[in-house]
């Protein structure tokens, strides 16, 4: 670049030769380079400015550029697959064994919180109380606060809780899918289902795990996604569950009973129609188990299959069936029940303190329901028959049958099978089993001696049992427990033209101090069969500390209390499986009811 | 020795400046602003108490301040930009000791009636000392390097400050607004070339020392930008609000659900729906055309400052004009990038249509100063 001298020198020369002041040229060249600069640096700026704006006009276009394509992009929900994996595990159902449902699957959101995400964690915790009254503001907030940054708030929301929830709109909320199971049918069928609880649980899904009855029993079979499509189906019929229930919990209540278990059985298959343990529980809300208290009074226990009990007299009709099969006595055969009667030191009594003169004939035995009779034929089978065949029955192991209670109901046996054993087991004392055992046992004399292992699943097919009994064995003892029903300790349990068949059980219960009975603590039951003419049904009606105070006094035997209420069971559900009254008392036999006789 | 000085032509004086103050800005201004009542108004669900009415009074408020500040002499402002810089840092440094804490940050001085952002008046404060800078810095020293390094110092001590509260977004709006005055007072672009060497380093750094003990940037930070970079990766957890805020913009389509029919925005799916994220209400009720609409006014405002700037010529003015302009064009660009998902959730409100005291106000402020510059011309 060329500068102009600020003095150039010829000028000055010619300015002084005019007599003019050489500065002035200086100011002037000066100023002119001034505004030179000036007009540069602008022209630069101005360059500048619109380089910048050339950039804001990018930017604006990239901006509208992208609008327009969110504009014209179709709006798509947030899909669960973004995530994590798809809930794959899904539960099969349970069915009855009609196909109606006994539990399934729902969809449903449990709600976590990542603190990390909370905008305002203080109102969150207020409306998560509002909305959950069992959350507590302040607790709620603490956990936000205290550093952790994941927790649970709840397992499972209902669809209107969940809406509430999103309506807080605070991102730290989460929603994470899941599976939970439902019991349509509440508390029904309570005991066999069990219930279910959640297992591993991840935002995107949770494990369900049966926790107890058929649910855990067969969790692995419920779980394998291979069969998660097949239900899975039970013998249970809901109608007679349901029946059974009501008419069972009604008997407690006018009864004052503690608890009360029923079994409805088919003779032939085993399969289980009905099972009833009151008090009960509601499987989905499934209450977490008393920390004091008896376990055994708790309405978890399932009273008809973990619940092991002297069943009393209900014994005597196998050490008369076992008796005859061994070819001992026929029906008719004279049984000494001679009093008084020590063995061992012990002296064995009659109910009431009755007494039923020298001889009794075996069917009368039954009926009457003699213990000395029933220690003379134990007596005569001796100990190591007596016990190969209570064992052979089933009655001496833990019920065989698909619930996770099951395995755990130990028979209660004496370690050495003294000849004191030999003769109270012949009356159903001094050993404990279930009452599965027992409605297994009744079902093995009713299909004409054939034994069956009980089962909840339905099948079409059914192999038949090895032969426990003979034929004409089974037959007669149906024969002797009819004997029961229409002459015996049992009359009120005779339905007109059904053919009940069936024998009482009294037991005293041990003290809990263990020295003796309690005479006013029993456990009454009745075992029936029916039609006597073929029995298909085996019903186990058990209550636990019943009173039957209409009389003059309290009764607690029996025929007053299970015996009645099986007979109601049976008038409600003959018609529901399908059975017609028969011949034998073709008009009904209301005056058939005569006062049982008080003993058993 | 300032251009004003020795080539005073004309400027208006007294009620006369009422004439020359470009009234065409304010409308288009108070025509954005009621573009942001409408939208308070629809979000709080047509509650005029929640959001839309506090908002009006304020805006109001800051269009009284705006005029005040408008009809000063704009050689006043020039000659007030020392105090008003180094007052505003002493604001930040109390805010620094004793600031109210919210949100995770220290931002706010509780000044009885409102919080008061120092950060945010910083922004105007910065501006106008950097053009005061330029003016008075004879133009063959604007690129010596030791020249260079005052403006810097100027930048990078309040940037540091408002970097420390934590707030990342102010941060990077004072640097680059200042870098854009440094650009267009003709600082050699030399140093802007080194600049953008060290910052990618920078980046480059920041990346790599990612999870050990000398990380650069808090934990959130680096949730911001993963979530960013890779939003669809975590729909429901850091990339929340960028999802939903492309579901509701994406929902409006070209011509919008209508006044008052947005889901997504009024039923609580975006948080801060009424501050940082309100234009998604507009693009999900007004649609493509709302967007495109409310673009055009920013995109005139903007014109209107560049041309003042342009045919100023007063350096002072021209600059600050121009400092101004980038100001408001970071905020409106960097909010609308971030909505639309093109940058990392910096929390930048979205000018005069955001709730919000302290950002509306500082607004105001500023265009009340290029309208001085504008109204202070000389013609």
């Amino acid at each position: 670049m060329i500068r102009t001298p600020l003095r150039p020198l010829a000028r000055i020369l010619d300015a002084r030769a005019r007599g003019q002041n050489p500065d002035t040229i200086e100011a002037a060249n000066l100023a002119a380079r001034h505004e030179e600069m000036k007009d540069r640096a602008r022209l630069q700026a101005e360059r500048r400015l619109r380089f910048l704006a050339l950039g804001f006009i990018v930017a604006f276009s990239v901006i509208a550029l992208r609008m327009g394509t969110l504009a014209a992009t179709e709006p798509s929900e947030l899909g669960t697959t973004s995530s994590g994996s798809e809930i794959t595990a899904q539960r099969a159902d349970i069915l009855d064994r009609k196909g109606r449902i006994l539990a399934t699957n729902m969809m449903t959101h449990s709600l976590y919180v990542q603190t990390a995400d909370l905008v305002d964690p203080a109102r969150t915790a207020s409306e998560l109380a509002r909305i959950f009254p069992d959350l507590d503001a302040e607790t709620m907030l603490r956990r936000f606060t205290d550093g952790r940054s994941f927790l649970w708030v709840k397992k499972v929301l209902s669809p209107e809780q969940m809406q509430e929830v999103h309506e807080i709109g605070d991102p730290g909320l989460y929603f994470g899918p899941r599976e939970m199971r439902l019991y349509p049918n509440g508390h029904l069928a309570a005991h066999i289902l069990g219930g279910s609880a959640f297992g591993n649980e991840g935002v995107d899904s949770a494990e369900v795990i049966g926790t107890a009855g058929i649910e855990k029993a067969l969790d692995t079979r419920l779980r394998d996604p291979a069969q998660s499509n097949t239900p899975l189906q039970l013998s249970i019929d809901l109608t007679l569950q349901a029946n059974v229930e009501e008419v069972l919990g009604t008997a407690m209540k006018t009864l004052n009973a503690k608890g009360a278990a029923a079994i409805l059985m088919d003779t032939h298959t085993g399969e289980i129609l009905a099972l009833a343990s009151l008090p009960d529980f509601d499987p989905n809300d499934r209450p977490a188990p008393a920390l004091t208290g008896d376990p055994s009074e708790s309405p978890l226990f399932n009273r008809s299959v973990q619940g092991v009990y002297e069943l009393g007299s209900t014994f005597k009709i196998f050490a008369v069936a076992q008796a005859m099969d061994l070819g001992l006595i026929n029906e008719n055969t004279e049984i000494d029940t001679k009093q008084p009667f020590v063995y061992d030191g012990f002296r064995i009594n009659e109910f009431d303190n009755h007494n039923y003169g020298p001889t009794l004939p075996a069917w009368e035995v039954i009926a009457v329901s003699s213990n000395i009779g029933s220690a003379h034929l134990g007596l005569m089978i001796g100990g190591e028959r007596q016990q190969a065949f209570l064992r052979t029955l089933g009655l001496l192991d833990p019920p065989k049958v698909e619930l996770a209670e099951a395995p755990g109901a130990r028979a209660l046996v004496p370690k050495n099978w003294s000849g004191i054993v030999t003769v109270t087991a012949s009356y159903g004392h001094g050993i404990s089993t279930s009452l599965m055992n027992l409605a297994a046992a009744y079902a093995t004399l009713g299909n004409g001696g054939l034994k069956i292992t009980p089962t909840l699943i339905h099948s079409d097919t059914h192999t038949p049992g090895p032969r426990v009994v003979s034929e004409d064995t089974a037959l007669a003892a149906v024969r002797m427990m009819r004997k029961v029903v229409t002459d015996g300790t049992a009359t009120f349990a005779d339905v007109p033209g059904y053919g009940v068949a069936g024998k009482t059980g009294t037991a005293e219960k041990p003290k809990k101090n263990g020295k003796g009975y309690d005479a006013d603590k029993v456990i009454n039951t009745f075992a029936s069969v029916f039609p006597a003419d073929n029995p298909k049904y085996v019903l186990i009606v058990t209550l636990d500390e019943p009173v039957e105070t209409a009389g003059s006094k309290p009764r607690r035997t029996a025929g007053y209390t299970a015996v009645p209420v099986a007979g109601e069971i049976i008038r409600r559900i003959g018609p529901l499986v399908g059975l017609r009254p028969d011949g034998e008392n073709p008009m009904g036999t209301l005056v058939a009811y005569k006062d049982p006789v008080a003993q058993e | 020795m300032s251009f004003l000085e020795y080539r005073v032509k004309f400027a208006p004086t007294g009620f006369g400046k009422v004439l020359y103050v470009n009234w065409g800005l304010y409308l288009v201004i108070t025509a954005c602003a009621a573009i942001g009542w409408l939208m308070l108004y629809s979000i709080s669900g047509g509650d005029m108490d929640q959001w839309a009415g506090p908002q009006m009074k304020r805006f109001a408020a800051g269009l009284v301040l705006s005029l005040m500040i408008c009809l000063t002499p704009i050689w006043f402002w020039r000659s007030m930009s020392v105090a008003a810089y180094c007052a505003t840092f002493v604001l930040l440094l109390i805010v620094q000791f004793f600031g109210v804490v919210g949100m995770g940050a220290q931002r706010w001085i509780d000044i009885g009636f409102m919080r008061l952002q120092p950060s945010e008046l910083m922004k105007v404060a910065l501006v106008m000392i950097l053009a005061t800078y330029y003016d008075w810095l004879p133009d063959r020293r604007v690129s010596r390097p030791l020249w260079v390094l005052v403006p810097v110092a100027l930048i990078l001590a309040p940037a540091a400050l408002v970097f420390l509260e934590p707030n990342l977004g102010t941060t990077l709006m004072l640097v680059v607004a200042g870098a854009g005055v440094m650009f267009a007072a003709g600082v050699s672009l030399w140093y802007f070339a080194a600049v953008a060497g060290v910052f990618g380093a920078g980046v480059a750094g920041i990346f790599l020392l990612r999870g050990t003990p000398w990380q650069l940037i808090h934990d959130y930070q680096y949730k911001r930008i993963d979530t960013f970079l890779d939003p669809s990766a975590d729909p429901l957890g850091a990339g929340y609000n960028i999802t939903q805020a492309k579901i509701a913009l994406g929902s409006g389509g070209w011509t919008g659900k209508g006044f008052m029919q947005g889901t997504q925005s009024r039923l609580n799916f975006l948080p801060e729906k009424h501050t940082d994220f309100i234009f998604t209400t507009l693009g999900e009720e007004f649609g493509f055309v709302g967007a495109i609409s409310l673009l055009t006014l920013y995109a005139v405002i903007l014109v209107f400052l560049f041309w003042a700037a342009l045919q100023n010529k007063d350096r002072f003015s021209s600059l600050l004009l121009i400092g101004i302009a980038m100001n408001f064009f970071l905020y409106l660009a960097v909010n609308l990038a971030m909505v639309m998902g093109l940058a990392p959730v910096v929390g930048v409100p979205l000018p005069f249509l955001s709730y919000g005291g302290s950002a509306t106000l500082v607004l105001l402020i500023a265009f009340g100063l290029a309208q001085s510059a504008i109204v202070h011309r000389l013609r």
